[in-house]
C-alpha cells in the first residue's frame, strides 16, 4: 500500500467516523460536538496568524465580530445564514484590515498587548452601546437556516452543516498554508530580515495572515450564533482567548493538525472534569505547565517521539554486540 | 453477667425486627414514584450567589416533602428529586444543560435564573413544551408560552420600596440611581426606579451606569454624592457591598434604598450597624415573623430558615427561598392538574385568574410590556434593616402600582432602550 493510498483510506475512515459520531452520542453531547467542530475552525484560523510568528489576543473578539455581524444582519435586515456567514467573515476581515495599521507598527510582546487592548476596546463597544449590540445581555432571537424540511435547530443536521462549512474552511486554510503565500508566511516567522532582503514586504504578509485568520474566525462566530440563537460580549472575553491559546499550545502549532488535536483532546478532557468546575483554572494551569515542560512541541509531536523511540531501539541493541 | 447463646439469638431476632420496622417507611417511600425537577443555574462563577443557594433551598423543601411521605398528584404519590446543572452563566453550557435535563434526566420543569442563558434555551422550551421558569420576566417574549416568572418579578417589585420610602420620609425630594449597565438586570431596574421616583414626586438628579469590570467605587460614589441627593438608590445588587462601604467612608447621611442587600451581615461588619440600619430593600430573611401572615404561601418559613442556616450558614441570598417558592408553586399546579406533565401543569397554573404565589394572591401580567401575561405580580414585602436585622415593614401591591402607572414605566423602559412590545 503506497503512502497516498494509506492517506486516502485514513481520510475515508475519519470521514466515516465524523459522519457516524453524532448518532453515537447523547443529545447534549451532540451540542458539544457542534461547538467542538466550530472551535476546530477557531484554532485552525488562529494558527495562520501565528505562522508569521505573531501571537495575538484579539482572535476571540474577532469571532465575536463575526457573531455580532451575523446577528445584526439576521435581525435588522432579515438575511439568511447563507448571506450572514460570508458577511460575518468579511466584516471581521475588514475590521482586522483597519486594525493592521496601528497593530503592525508593533511586534512580538508589544503586538500581543496591543491586540489585547484593541480587542477589549471592541468588546467594550458591545457592552456600552446597548443599541444596537444589546449591552452585557447581548442579543437573542437568531435562528438557524431553513432548507426544505431539514430542521437545523436539531443538533444532528446542524452538526452536518457545521462539518461541511468547517471542512471547506479547513481545506482553504490548508491550501493557503501549502501555497507560496504560506511559505512566505513561514519565512516571515523564521527569518524576517532575510525575507525582506529578497523583496518580501513582511508588513503586508503579517497583515494578510491576520486578515485571513480573522475572516475564518468570523465565519466561526456566525456558525455559533446561528445555532445558539444568542450572543453576549462575555462569550468572547479574555477567558475564551486563554482557552484558544491553551488549545494551540497543548496541541502544538508546527503542523496544521496540531491545534486541532489540542482542541479535541482538551474538550474531551474538559467534559471529564465537569464536576470539578471550581478547580478548572488550576487544572488547566497544571496542564499548560506540564505541556510546556514535557511536551514543548505539543501533542502533535507524540507520534514523532514514538517513531524515534522505536527507530533508536535497534541501534542501541546492535551497538554493544557490534563492539 | 455473661451472655448465653439464647440471649444472643433473642437479641438478634429483636434487632432484625427493629431493622425491619425502621426500614418500613423507606420501603414505603421507595414505592412512591419520583418526579424530577431541573435547575439549570450558575453554581460557579460570578453569578453563583444567584444560583447555588436556590439549589440548597430546594433540596431542603424536597427533603421535607419526601420525609413526610411524598406529595399526592393525581392518583399517585411522588417523591421529589432535584437535578441540577451548572452552566456558570455561559450560554453554550446553558443549552447543553437544558437538553441534558429535559431529554436525559426527563425533568418536568426547569428552573433558571434568567437573562441570556434563558434566551438561548427558549426555542427548546417551546419545541419540547417544557415548563421553564425565570426570575427575570423581561425574558418573556410574545412567543415564549412555556416560560413563566411565578415568583420574582424583577425588577417590578422595586416600586413598593419607593412607595414606602415616600410615605415614611416625605422630606426626601431627590434621588440618585447607581447600577451596572446591563440590559438584563441593571437597566431594567434603573427604568423601574426612575418610574417609581417620578410617580412618588422625587426628582432623579443622577443615573450612574457603570460597567461590570469596575473595581474602584470611590469615584462613582464621589461623583454621585456631589449631586447632593437625599436618596442613594442601588438598582441592582452586583456591587452593593463596595458601594455601601464607600457611602459609609464618604459620610453619606441620607436614605439608602436597594433592590437587594445580600450578605448584609458582611456589610455591617465592614461599615457599622448604625449605618446599615434603615436601609430599605426587597428580600426578607425567612425567620421574619411577618412571614407568618396567613396570606403567605410558604409552609413554616421559620423552620426553613433555621434548617437552611444550619446546613449552609454563609450562603443565604435572595434566591435561597425563591427557587423553593417556585417549586412549591409548581406542586400546587401539578396537584390542580392531577398530572406532572409540563403542559398540563402550565395550563392549571395559567387557568387561575388570581394565582397564588409566595406572598399571596397575584395576577398574570406582562403582555403590555413583554407581549405575554406570563409573570405573576401581586403584593411584595418592603424590608428594612433594624438593629442589624432585616425585617419586613409592610406588604405593598405591585399589581396595583402597575395598574395605575404602567405607562410611566413603559416610557422609562423605552428611554433606556429596553425591549417593550
Amino acid at each position: 500500500m503506497t503512502g497516498k493510498t494509506g492517506k486516502i483510506i485514513s481520510g475515508l475512515v475519519l470521514l466515516a467516523a465524523l459522519l457516524l459520531l453524532p448518532h453515537l452520542l447523547q443529545y447534549h453531547h451532540q451540542d458539544l460536538l457542534i461547538f467542538l467542530t466550530i472551535n476546530v475552525l477557531v484554532v485552525a484560523s488562529y494558527r495562520i496568524v501565528t505562522l508569521t510568528g505573531e501571537w495575538s489576543l484579539i482572535h476571540a473578539v474577532m469571532m465575536g465580530v463575526g457573531g455580532y455581524t451575523a446577528t445584526l444582519a439576521f435581525k435588522q435586515f432579515e438575511l439568511g445564514m447563507w448571506f450572514t456567514l460570508p458577511l460575518a467573515g468579511i466584516v471581521a476581515a475588514a475590521i482586522a484590515a483597519l486594525l493592521c495599521f496601528p497593530l503592525f507598527r508593533m511586534t512580538q510582546f508589544y503586538f500581543l498587548i496591543g491586540s489585547f487592548a484593541a480587542g477589549e476596546a471592541i468588546r467594550l463597544c458591545w457592552i456600552q452601546f446597548v443599541n444596537p449590540f444589546g449591552g452585557t445581555g447581548g442579543l437573542s432571537g437568531v435562528e438557524p437556516p431553513l432548507i426544505g424540511n431539514i430542521d437545523f435547530l436539531e443538533p444532528v443536521p446542524y452538526y452536518y452543516l457545521t462539518l461541511v462549512v468547517v471542512g471547506m474552511c479547513l481545506f482553504i486554510l490548508h491550501r493557503i498554508e501549502k501555497s507560496r503565500i504560506g511559505l512566505i508566511l513561514h519565512s516571515v516567522h523564521w527569518n524576517s530580515p532575510l525575507a525582506e532582503s529578497v523583496g518580501v514586504d513582511t508588513w503586508r504578509y503579517r497583515a494578510l495572515a491576520f486578515i485571513i485568520g480573522s475572516f475564518f474566525v468570523g465565519v466561526a462566530g456566525g456558525l455559533k450564533v446561528h445555532y445558539l440563537g444568542t450572543i453576549t460580549p462575555n462569550q468572547f472575553g479574555v477567558g475564551f482567548m486563554v482557552f484558544i491559546l491553551i488549545w494551540v499550545i497543548v496541541g502544538g502549532y508546527n503542523r496544521f493538525y496540531g491545534p486541532v488535536i489540542g482542541v479535541v483532546v482538551l474538550t474531551l478532557f474538559d467534559e471529564s472534569i465537569r464536576s470539578l468546575e471550581e478547580l478548572r483554572p488550576a487544572i488547566y494551569g497544571a496542564v499548560l505547565i506540564a505541556s510546556i515542560l514535557f511536551l514543548p512541541q505539543g501533542l502533535e509531536s507524540i507520534p514523532t517521539r514514538i517513531r524515534r523511540l522505536f527507530s533508536r531501539k535497534p541501534e542501541n541493541d546492535s551497538s554493544p554486540s557490534n563492539k | 453477667m455473661g451472655f448465653t447463646r439464647r440471649d444472643i439469638l433473642r437479641a438478634s431476632v429483636a434487632g432484625a425486627f427493629a431493622t425491619g420496622a425502621t426500614a418500613l417507611p423507606t420501603q414505603l417511600l421507595a414505592a412512591n414514584k419520583t418526579v424530577k425537577i431541573g435547575m439549570n443555574i450558575p453554581m460557579t462563577g460570578d453569578y453563583a450567589p444567584w444560583g447555588l443557594p436556590g439549589l440548597y433551598g430546594c433540596e431542603i423543601v424536597a427533603n421535607n416533602i419526601n420525609t413526610a411521605g411524598g406529595v399526592k398528584i393525581g392518583g399517585d404519590t411522588y417523591n421529589i428529586e432535584m437535578v441540577a446543572y451548572d452552566h456558570g452563566y455561559d450560554t453554550e453550557k446553558a443549552v447543553q444543560g437544558y437538553k441534558k435535563l429535559v431529554l436525559q434526566d426527563e425533568v418536568k420543569m426547569v428552573m433558571m435564573l434568567g437573562g441570556s442563558t434563558v434566551a438561548s434555551v427558549l426555542p427548546w422550551a417551546q419545541r419540547r413544551k417544557m415548563l421553564t421558569t425565570t426570575l427575570l420576566p423581561s425574558d418573556i417574549t410574545p412567543e415564549s408560552e412555556y416560560l413563566v416568572a411565578t415568583c420574582e418579578s424583577h425588577p417590578l417589585y422595586n416600586v413598593t420600596g419607593v412607595e414606602y420610602l415616600k410615605a415614611k420620609y416625605p422630606d426626601a425630594k431627590t434621588a440618585a440611581i447607581v447600577t451596572n449597565n446591563d440590559a438584563e438586570y441593571g437597566l431594567q431596574s434603573a427604568a423601574t426606579y426612575k418610574a417609581a421616583f417620578e410617580v412618588a414626586g422625587i426628582d432623579v438628579v443622577d443615573v450612574n451606569l457603570h460597567g461590570f469590570d469596575i473595581t474602584d467605587f470611590a469615584p462613582i460614589v464621589s461623583s454621585v454624592l456631589a449631586k447632593n441627593p437625599d436618596i442613594f438608590c442601588m438598582a441592582t445588587s452586583f456591587y452593593v457591598t463596595p458601594l455601601m462601604e464607600q457611602l459609609y467612608h464618604q459620610g453619606f447621611k441620607g436614605k439608602i434604598i436597594s433592590c437587594t442587600l445580600d450578605y448584609y451581615d458582611e456589610i455591617i461588619a465592614k461599615t457599622s450597624r448604625e449605618f446599615v440600619d434603615g436601609t430599605i430593600f426587597q428580600f426578607p430573611d425567612f425567620d421574619d415573623p411577618a412571614l407568618n401572615d396567613p396570606g403567605v404561601n410558604f409552609p413554616n418559613p421559620g423552620d426553613f430558615d433555621a434548617k437552611y442556616r444550619a446546613a449552609h450558614p454563609n450562603d443565604w441570598s435572595a434566591v435561597s427561598w425563591e427557587y423553593p417558592a417556585i417549586l412549591l408553586n409548581w406542586l400546587e399546579g401539578a396537584k390542580a392538574a392531577a398530572s406532572v406533565d409540563p403542559t398540563a401543569v402550565l395550563k392549571a397554573l395559567r387557568s387561575a385568574k388570581n394565582p397564588e404565589f409566595v406572598f399571596g394572591g397575584g395576577q398574570w401580567w406582562g403582555s403590555q410590556l413583554w407581549g405575554l401575561d406570563n409573570a405573576v405580580v401581586g403584593r411584595w414585602p418592603v424590608v428594612v434593616v433594624e438593629n442589624g436585622k432585616a425585617r419586613i415593614q409592610e406588604y405593598r401591591s405591585v399589581s396595583g402600582w402597575l395598574e395605575k402607572n404602567k405607562d410611566v414605566l413603559i416610557k422609562h423602559m423605552k428611554e433606556l432602550g429596553l425591549r417593550t412590545v
